[in-house]
């Protein structure tokens, strides 16, 4: 089978290794998990926010952990009858789950995401378009090609939504050139998701750059 | 049933909900190709099912879909250089055509998309999905080339070879399996160009499904 065109399995595969690497560095959360009938895999992500905007993480420590950490924390508020409602509207925590796969099709990488409250109930499309930053909606409403859709996930078969790879070359190409041009190492992965990623919520620290070029 | 109970239509059958973003035959093909028609299906108003079906607000959102896949198949085939060039009024046209059943208004476009240089012997990759119950992963989607390096043709056998190997090993001489298209069973030898071009689902994918050889 054909690979390696401009962006093929074995890269894309490559270039998330070594942003897992530094992930597990900085206790970023990123892990890679493989599908059980294949050799292909992604990686993934799960993050908690307070439903006001307030992210709430703990650098160096595990998925699992969060939650523990994130239930104490919203537990903690008192619960007399004044402050019920207060209490409620603290503790509406949302959990998001961050996918990264490989699309054969187009040759790129793409963002899956979803989120859900911490009783199971999923956001709808609505409210993950109100947590879509104001600058970026403009944007993803021009093109039916930009914008964010629910689509089956390719390897677990559940609904996801997604940010529609096809205009994913358009702004990478120039990433690269320049990157070419000046000579500096540039791991695509990295420079892809601090693209696309704050779209959705999802902001990568600085470190993840710094890395990069220090890489071979 | 009170207006006020109702929410989202969903359809079911035997315990397994139903993707309305897959063409009708393929889930027939798929989950029922033994029961005689007409196919009786459930028809649910409650208890939509958010981690196994895609939310359906409306037409467009199955017109999105539909697109979605042609240029998907096309990105493919062409690199989306046939789809891109087209005119929204042609993509509309080709909707609108599926939508009406009006074959020759959808072939007047599809035709565009099922054609290749003449200095190749056909598409860059073939557009498919293969889909089987018992696995996890909703279906495989790989590259494929319909022609071998030597310029032969690959055979549907080739493919399956290929990225499912274990569907046609004959352990015993039997094949254990029935390999569908249109619900019918194409002979193995069948070039793959061929069956891209003719057996093709509306979206411009061939949707193939293995299934158990009925006990009879």
């Amino acid at each position: 089978m054909e690979e390696d065109e401009f962006f093929g399995e074995k890269t894309f595969q490559h270039y998330c290794a070594e942003f897992i690497k530094h992930s597990q560095q900085i206790g970023d959360g990123w892990e890679w998990r493989t599908s059980k009938d294949c050799s292909d895999g992604y990686m993934c992500k799960i993050h908690f926010q307070i439903k006001n905007g307030t992210v709430v993480s703990h650098p160096g420590t595990s998925a699992h952990v969060q939650t523990c950490l994130l239930m104490e924390e919203a537990l903690e508020l008192p619960l007399d009858d004044s402050e019920v409602t207060e209490a409620a509207a603290a503790t509406e925590v949302i959990k998001y789950e961050y996918h990264v796969l490989y699309s054969c099709s187009y040759q790129v990488p793409v963002l899956y995401f979803r989120a859900s409250f911490l009783d199971g109930r999923p956001l709808s499309l609505k409210d993950i378009w109100e947590g879509v930053h104001e600058c970026y909606k403009m944007r993803l409403q021009q093109g039916p090609w930009d914008t964010i859709t629910q689509q089956e996930h390719p390897i677990l078969g559940q609904p996801f939504f997604v940010l529609h790879p096809c205009k994913t070359n358009e702004f990478m190409t120039p990433v690269l050139k320049n990157s070419r041009k000046i000579n500096r190492n540039v791991n695509y992965i990295t420079s892809w998701l601090s693209i696309v990623g704050p779209v959705v919520g999802l902001n990568l620290p600085l470190s993840y750059a710094r890395a990069a070029s220090q890489n071979e | 049933m009170r207006q006020e109970d109702i929410s989202e239509i969903w359809f079911e059958h035997e315990g397994t909900p139903l993707k309305w973003h897959y063409p009708i035959g393929l889930l027939f093909d798929l989950l029922a190709s033994s029961s005689a028609l007409p196919w009786n299906i459930t028809v649910h108003f409650k208890g939509f099912p958010e981690k196994d079906l895609l939310h359906c607000p409306s037409k467009d959102t199955i017109e999105a879909h539909f697109m979605s896949c042609v240029k998907e198949a096309d990105a493919l085939k062409h690199k989306s250089q046939v789809i891109n060039e087209m005119q929204k009024k042609d993509h509309k046209q080709l909707w609108m055509g599926l939508h009406n059943d009006r074959f020759d208004q959808f072939w007047a476009i599809n035709r565009k998309l099922m054609e290749y240089p003449a200095e190749e012997s056909g598409f860059r990759y073939i557009p498919f999905r293969i889909y089987q119950t018992t696995t996890e992963r909703p279906f495989i989607q790989k590259l494929f080339r319909p022609v071998a390096t030597d310029g032969q043709l690959h055979t549907l056998g080739d493919l399956l070879k290929e990225v499912c190997p274990s569907v046609i090993a004959p352990e015993d001489g039997e094949r254990k399996n029935q390999v569908m298209i249109h619900g019918i069973e194409p002979m193995l030898e069948t070039p793959l160009q061929w069956l891209s071009e003719h057996l093709s689902y509306p979206d411009n994918f061939l949707h193939i499904s293995i299934i158990p050889q009925p006990t009879d």
